[in-house]
Parts: C-alpha cells; sequence; structure tokens
C-alpha cells in the first residue's frame, strides 16, 4: 500500500504542476527535425516569445479571430512579405491590410522585443501549425530592417 | 476502499503543495476581514442576446497612438497618456507633449497606463499615473505608482509613491488603473505579470492585486494585510488577473474592477477589502490552446464576481454614467472591448447586470472610456484617437 501512495505522490508531483499548458508549451507541428540545431534554438524560444507576446490576440493555435486579428496560420501575407512581417512584429503595424481574402484594419503594437527575439518569433510561427514559409531568419537579418 | 481514500486524500494534498507556495496564503485569507454577507451569484448573459444601439460620434482628438488612459483638467483641457510613453496635453484643438514624463518600460503590454487626477486637483495639484517601469535590479519591468504636478509644460514634484517587484521581461499583465473613493483612497491594480501560478493568490508577492494607498502613498493602517508577516501592506484584494477597468460606484460606494479573463471569463468583481478573486484556482476562462485551467468555477474562499463574459470581450476602461446628457446609458456601465472593437453597455440594477447592449459597434479597439466633468463620454479608440459619444438629445 505503500508503494502505491508514495506512487500516487509522485504521479501528481509530475502531473501536478503540468496541469497549467498554455503558458509555456512549445507546439512546433512543422517538421523540427529536419531543422538545423540553430533553428530548433530558435523556433524553441521563439514558442516561448509567441505564448508571452502574441497568443492573446493570435491564439495558440495562430489561428487569430476572423476580421479582428489575422490568422498566422496558413496566412498568406506572412508566407509573402516575410519582410514586412519581420517590421510588423519589430515597430508595430496599422492597417488596412489584406489576409487570406479578408481586410483586416487594425492596429498592432510594437511588442518591444529586440532584435533576437523579433527573429525567433519570427522563426516560430514561420515553421509553426503546419507553416513553411521563408527561410532562417537572423539576429542580423532583424536589425538590418529599419523603420 | 478505506485504502482508496487514503489515496485520494494524498493526490488531494500533494496538489495542493505541488504547486508551490500556494498553500500558505489560503490561512492567511482568512485572518482578513471579508464582507460575503450579501453574496451576489454570479450572472453572464450570452452573446446572441446583445441588441445594439445607433450613436454618433465626434472625433475630439485625432492621431493618437494607443491613448491608454485619459483625464480632464479643470480648465476643460485633457491629459492624455500614449502608451509608448508620451504625455500630451490636449488644449484648445492642440496637442502638447508635455516634458518630464516618467520613463516608461515599453514592452508587450507594458508601457504608460492610467492617469487620474486627486479629487481636491484644484486645491493640490496632484496627478497620478501609472506605468512600467524597469526601475530596480532585475532586467524586466513590473508596473509602478507616481503622482506628480503639471506646471507650464514640465511635470514637476515627481514621487514614485510605488513600484511594483520583482522585475520581469514578460510582456503581460501589468494592469493598470488608478480611482479614488469617497474617502479619498487611491486604489490601482497591477495585473499577474503573466505568472499567474506565482503572484495572484500570494500576498507577499506583488501582480495580480488591487492597492490602496493614502492619497500621499501612505499605507492605510487598517489595510487588510498590514501587520502580516512578509505581506505587502499595500494590498486590499488578491487573486485579480489583469484589472484594465476601475470605477468608484457612487450609488454603492464601492470600487469596480473589470479583468481579463484567459480565454472565456472576463470579470466584474466588487473590490472587498481582504477578498480572493480566486485566479487561477477559479475562473471561468481555458487556456489560449483551449485546455482546461481549473475545473472550478467558484469556491468558499473565493469571492464570486458580479458578472462575467464567455467569450471574453477583453474589457478595458470602465465608466458608472452618472451624466444626465444620456439619460439611456444613466445607471448603467460601460465597458471597452478590446477584441470586438465596440463599447458595451450594461444595463444594472443594484449590482446585478441585467442586459448588454453594443454601441459604437466596429469602431476600432477601444482603450478607455471617461465621463468628462462636462458630462460627455469619451471613447479612446487605438489607432485613430479620442471621440465623444454624442448624446441623442439635446
Amino acid at each position: 500500500m505503500r508503494n502505491v501512495l508514495m506512487a500516487g505522490f509522485l504521479l501528481v508531483f509530475i502531473v501536478g504542476c503540468k496541469d497549467k499548458p498554455g503558458e509555456n508549451e512549445q507546439v512546433v507541428s512543422g517538421k523540427p527535425q529536419d531543422h538545423l540545431p540553430e533553428m530548433k534554438e530558435s523556433i524553441s524560444r521563439g514558442a516561448n516569445i509567441y505564448n508571452n507576446f502574441c497568443a492573446s490576440c493570435h491564439l495558440m493555435g495562430g489561428d487569430g479571430i476572423t476580421g479582428v486579428f489575422p490568422t498566422l496560420k496558413g496566412s498568406d501575407w506572412l508566407a509573402e512579405k516575410q519582410k514586412a512581417s519581420i517590421h510588423a512584429i519589430k515597430y508595430g503595424l496599422k492597417g488596412p491590410i489584406e489576409v487570406n481574402g479578408l481586410e483586416y484594419d487594425n492596429l498592432m503594437p510594437a511588442l518591444g522585443l529586440n532584435d533576437q527575439e523579433v527573429a525567433d518569433v519570427m522563426n516560430y510561427i514561420n515553421n509553426s501549425w503546419g507553416n513553411n514559409f521563408g527561410n532562417f531568419v537572423t539576429e542580423e537579418e532583424v536589425s538590418a530592417i529599419a523603420k | 476502499m478505506k485504502s482508496r481514500s487514503i489515496f485520494f486524500t494524498a493526490l488531494a494534498a500533494a496538489s495542493l503543495v505541488a504547486c508551490g507556495e500556494n498553500g500558505k496564503t489560503n490561512e492567511k485569507q482568512e485572518v482578513a476581514v471579508v464582507d460575503t454577507v450579501q453574496q451576489e451569484r454570479p450572472v453572464t448573459i450570452p452573446e446572441d442576446s446583445l441588441t445594439t444601439a445607433e450613436y454618433e460620434t465626434e472625433v475630439v482628438v485625432p492621431g493618437l497612438q494607443i491613448a491608454w488612459g485619459m483625464t480632464f483638467l479643470p480648465d476643460g483641457g485633457m491629459l492624455i497618456t500614449e502608451k509608448s510613453g508620451e504625455l500630451i496635453h490636449f488644449k484648445n484643438g492642440q496637442k502638447q507633449q508635455v516634458q518630464g514624463a516618467p520613463e516608461v518600460y515599453n514592452r508587450g503590454q507594458g508601457g504608460f497606463m492610467d492617469v487620474a487626477l486627486h479629487p481636491d486637483y484644484e486645491n493640490n495639484g496632484w496627478i497620478y499615473f501609472t506605468y512600467s517601469s524597469s526601475e530596480g535590479e532585475e532586467e524586466g519591468g513590473n508596473t509602478a505608482l507616481m503622482r506628480a504636478k503639471l506646471e507650464g509644460n514640465q511635470l514637476t514634484n515627481k514621487e514614485v509613491l510605488y513600484k511594483a517587484t520583482p522585475n520581469s521581461t514578460r510582456g503581460q499583465h501589468f494592469g493598470s488603473r488608478i480611482d479614488f473613493d469617497e474617502q479619498g483612497y487611491l486604489y490601482f491594480s497591477i495585473g499577474d505579470r503573466g505568472n499567474r501560478d506565482v503572484n495572484p493568490q500570494d500576498i507577499t508577492r506583488d501582480g495580480g492585486k488591487v492597492y490602496r494607498l493614502n492619497a500621499d502613498g501612505s499605507i492605510p493602517t487598517d489595510n487588510p494585510f498590514v501587520g502580516e508577516a512578509n505581506a505587502k501592506d499595500a494590498i486590499y484584494s488578491f487573486g485579480h488577473r489583469n484589472p484594465q477597468g476601475m470605477i468608484y460606484n457612487p450609488e454603492t460606494g464601492e470600487i469596480w474592477v473589470h479583468e481579463h479573463g484567459p480565454q472565456g471569463g472576463d470579470e466584474i468583481n466588487v473590490v472587498k477589502k481582504g477578498a480572493n478573486y480566486g485566479w487561477p484556482r477559479v475562473t471561468y476562462g481555458i487556456n489560449y490552446d483551449g485546455t482546461p485551467i481549473t475545473e472550478e468555477t467558484s469556491g468558499p474562499d473565493f469571492e464570486d464576481p458580479i458578472y462575467y463574459w464567455v467569450p471574453s470581450i477583453a474589457p478595458s476602461g470602465f465608466v458608472y454614467v452618472t451624466s444626465d446628457k444620456y439619460p439611456e446609458l444613466k445607471g448603467d456601465l460601460l465597458v471597452g472591448s478590446l477584441k470586438f472593437q465596440y463599447v458595451e453597455h450594461l444595463s444594472l440594477d443594484g449590482k446585478t447586470v441585467t442586459a448588454r447592449e453594443k454601441i459604437l459597434e466596429g469602431i476600432g479597439r477601444v482603450r478607455d472610456i471617461v465621463q468628462s466633468p462636462a458630462g460627455d463620454l469619451y471613447v479612446s479608440v487605438e489607432g485613430k484617437g479620442i471621440v465623444r459619444i454624442v448624446p441623442k438629445q439635446g
């Protein structure tokens, strides 16, 4: 009995603190095994930044809210406008923009991220939820994007 | 059978301990004086019951980015905080940037937040601000409260009355709104700083709290946690997530806040001395990835909201309308919606919300709403500026 009880304790210790998904979980549904180690690390850091700064509007699954916050998952805007996307994350973005045929006329504030964080979150959204956009974004590339 | 129940007790005990420093605050809140004599039942009204009302608006202050807070000076001018850190004095149709505004940590949801005048501003000149500040040892920022005076185009006599600790580079949940009650106490809010399992339930830590101070920044001696070991004695209530709306309700004599839930579970709470509003142990919301946070929406140790929203509207800005210029709104609440881009009119019977109505539908992300001393309603819309709601009559 004692062993079972201990096992129960252990189990709950492990599970007990896992019942807060959402905060820092990394969901990368691309093919991370295909990425170089530095890309994997960047995506992993980017997942934290995404959940911290982006998910409250664009949601964990990158779906956004139709008509209010544009989707990132399968977004033609993100796929086709990599530089503009970096610019938006770095300096904010004011609409109107058209994403997957829908107009969004809204304001995304500048997030106050440093260049490495911008690169990481770009790599995360480019390679999550089935997205396979762009090339590996580096800190240097972000710092070269001027206001 | 018997061993099974022991097992479950062990489970329950372990899960309490497992998730951290929360256990100890449990006992503390029982010591606190909590007025729960008349417990209102939480109310919600489904989205499909919303009606819509048409109002005209006129642009008063154009060309603002994110006008986070605004207040009216006795001479009819306005003070406006831009999230990015500028303090704007708007007078006679002109915007002027005030010098000496506090240095803000503009990251994520942080930046320059609320502005409020002392109730006796005409005699003492004190203006209060909340903003995120990187002051302190650690990297990052946390919410601060400052008071200052406006002389010419310059802020003077600046005093930081409160600075929450520790700093954090997380981008979420700085709060913050400021208001005063009729006794002249100052209340302000700080969100959980994106650290929900650590901050809101722990009264020895900042974040996830409503604070009460004397207007000079000193701690009222009858604050609920004064004298408790290690407690932050500025705390007035705790277990909040991220209040970005605060009013003094003159009918009930109470401070009310609304606060952002996660996905679902935005709330209106009547702020009571020493009360615990339950975040994240009880909530009507779920995680952004759709998983549950807790199965519980209520509990004996927690104060229920008087109203909650599912889905979330992302509330910011809060007014209790007393103006005769809008008889159909008088005695009711207005709440801005960042997410759905309208102003929500909540009909109020005492402390019960009886109806929801959308006004200014599609206007944009509503950040703040205030009633001016002349009784006009002003709405701050992100990316646009400040508009006045044109009264329907005369």
